[in-house]
């Protein structure tokens, strides 16, 4: 019983009094930021994430971690009381206001909470057990190989965020262009800095990400020129005990399916909330009820975003490729921190590791028994006019951006990104795959120069190589369905054009 | 001109030239032994390749407008900027005036003495970030 050996050790290490405070500030904040309006998991991260520099390794990630499944929490909470979701909480707006149109909103709400413990639960276990196995698979990676996995993480994120493989992976490549800026790591060349100084050690990960989702996200409210009403109706959270029983299935059919999508290149909590949706959608003994207000509809989905949320740390702390641009942004955080995530992670590192793992269950328990009961009070953060928080917002844009490195020079970064951002906005281009590009690019070029170095130059080393031969062989049979299927589109302008996947706003 | 799948394959285009030219004054060796030009060329050969596929596909689906207005997102950065520089040359108590003021005109309303009490908020949060959280800000 290896694995209980090492979750003992690692709640001996989450539960220390200051990671449980670590654990609860992450998890309340998160929740609290993610409520506001325009501001998800991606967001939030990265506005609190200079919050962290001064905390201890351990504890750090700890609070990242709950400012993340409490960002998750309180995106589904704004879904299903207003209306207003963000990238992680697409589904829960359509039973979830359902309900509360019926007046059941406590009951959607504390159905959303308990499924994400249940789906918390399941997922730490699929972690706890597959991580370490998955670490040992990486070492047989080499260069190609790791270069070969992150073209597949590409395609599959620009598909599954905007939908379209073309503009999700000129997006990438955006990135991998913007990760380019600064000093070559191999020859000492500075790249593309114009020679100011501050652009020598590249652009600042903060910058980009408070850029692209935080100040974009800000004037695309501003030009909506919308006050929100806030929401007033009342909240009665206890279920009675059949309304408890049907949460239940759902939850784990949900928790399933988020805990293997999460594992899945690309995958992650929005792809796995459809998925369980639509399973729901299925195979629920309610399932004529589902999209006129069910507990299934919210139940599957919030356990899967939970779920997937969890198991998507899996390929980052296992193999150290993020799959999603929240991981991204993650593995970042961690190489702050000096801990480079990968095969070595769980071996050089047990205590963050297992920590992390146990945090995590503890920060469920925490957005149980704090979140679910306190939500009404922090509801009324949507009583505050839009015109005073987009101030503030800004203002801790700034603070955030400034205090990475004490530069005032770096908010002209964050200014200039902020535009772009606004442009890729306007211009429907999507910058979650940005970061993710943006984050590893390096990387990728790291690979790619030692993969060819290894070669001497040849680039059939990419397809001789068992595992990087067969995820190249992918590639191309995706992008091969995605030609056939436009061109069939334009064959046949008269046909209706396949319903497209909802707009995803990553945020 | 005014269709925005055409200005964004355009938009990623100019991009990809720019890195792209810039990206050859650096050395760029061969595939074997690569420069530090190597890379960030090859990237944006594709970028420039997705860029054309994005205009020649735009012949092909229906032209959806462009809708873009410069007054938010200019105020935003004017704010932002604003911020920067006067926090550099005068501190930056009077940068957090200077962006409530200047941002707040993108809002729905204005009140100046709305914008006072916001301004007295926020200096509030950051000396507690400077005294508690040990955030170095140079507030006065």
């Amino acid at each position: 019983m290896d694995v209980l050996h090492n979750l003992a050790f690692g709640f001996e290490h989450a539960l220390t009094w200051q990671n449980l405070l670590f654990c609860a500030i992450g998890c309340t904040v998160g929740t609290l930021v993610g409520l506001l309006p325009g501001l998800g998991p991606l967001a939030t991260i990265s506005l609190l994430l200079p919050l962290t520099y001064s905390i201890p390794t351990g504890g750090a990630l700890i609070m990242l971690a709950g400012i993340y499944y409490g960002a998750q929490y309180g995106d589904s909470v704004s879904a299903i009381t207003m209306k207003i979701p963000h990238a992680s909480s697409i589904v829960a707006c359509i039973d979830g206001y359902q309900m509360t149109l019926k007046g059941k909103t406590g009951l959607a709400l504390f159905t959303a909470g308990v499924s994400s413990f249940i789906g918390g639960t399941v997922a730490i276990i699929v972690l706890s057990f597959l991580a370490p196995s998955l670490g040992e698979v990486a070492f047989l990676f080499g260069p190609a190989d790791y270069c070969a996995l992150m073209m597949v993480g590409f395609v599959c994120v620009s598909f599954v965020t905007t939908g379209s493989l073309l503009n999700g992976l000129a997006m990438c490549l955006i990135g991998v262009l913007l990760g380019q800026i600064g000093t070559d790591v191999n020859s000492g060349v500075p790249r593309f800095t114009f020679d100011l100084p501050f652009l020598a050690e590249g652009v600042g990960l903060v910058s980009v990400a408070l850029g692209c989702f935080g100040i974009a996200e800000i004037t695309k409210n501003l030009d909506a020129r919308e006050e929100r009403s806030p929401f007033n109706g009342k909240i009665n959270l206890m279920p009675t005990w059949p309304e408890f029983k049907r949460i239940i299935p759902s939850a784990l059919r949900g928790s399933a399916v988020g805990s293997f999508l999460g594992i899945l290149p690309g995958g992650g909590p929005v792809i796995a909330q459809f998925a369980a949706y639509a399973l729901d959608k299925k195979v629920s003994k309610y399932k004529h009820e589902i999209g006129s207000g069910a507990i299934e509809g919210v139940a599957g989905q919030a356990a899967a975003d939970e779920a997937a949320a969890r198991t998507s740390f899996i390929p980052l702390m296992s193999i150290g490729i993020p799959e999603n641009a929240v991981m991204a942004l993650m593995m970042a955080a961690f190489i702050i921190k000096g801990i480079q995530p990968g095969p070595n992670m769980i071996a050089g590192h047990p205590d963050l590791f297992w920590g992390l793992v146990a945090s995590m269950w503890v920060g469920n328990c925490f957005l149980l028994l704090l979140n679910v009961p306190l939500v009404r009070y922090w509801l009324s953060v949507f009583k505050i006019p839009y015109n005073v928080l987009f101030p503030a917002i800004l203002f801790f844009c700034c603070i955030g951006t400034y205090s990475v490195n004490n530069n005032l020079d770096d908010i002209f970064v964050t200014a200039a990104f902020g535009f772009g951002g606004y442009l890729f906005m306007r211009l429907d281009m999507d910058a979650a795959p940005l970061m993710l590009g943006f984050i590893l690019g390096p990387m990728l070029e790291e690979n790619f120069r030692r993969a060819m170095l290894l070669s001497r130059g040849d680039l059939s080393a990419f397809l001789t190589r068992p595992i990087s031969g067969t995820l190249i062989g992918l590639i191309g049979l995706f992008v091969a369905w995605q030609l056939v299927a436009f061109f069939a589109k334009v064959r046949s302008p008269g046909a209706p054009t396949p319903a497209q996947p909802e707009k995803l706003e990553a945020t | 001109m005014n269709d925005r799948n055409l200005v964004r394959g355009l938009f990623l285009m100019m991009i990809s030239l720019g890195f792209g030219l810039g990206a050859l004054q650096y050395s760029v060796g061969s595939l074997g032994r690569a420069g530090p030009g190597l890379f960030p060329f090859m990237v944006s050969c594709l970028l420039f390749l997705i860029g054309v596929v994005t205009v020649v596909r735009s012949r092909f689906v229906e032209a959806v407008p462009l809708d873009v207005s410069m007054k938010n997102i200019a105020l935003v950065m004017l704010g932002l900027c604003g911020f920067a520089v006067v926090s550099k040359f005068v501190n930056m108590t009077v940068g957090i005036v200077f962006m409530v003021f200047v941002a707040t005109l993108a809002g729905t309303s204005y009140s100046w003495k709305r914008n006072l009490k916001i301004c007295a908020g926020l200096i509030a949060i950051a000396f507690a970030f400077q005294k508690l959280l040990g955030l170095n800000l140079p507030l006065y």
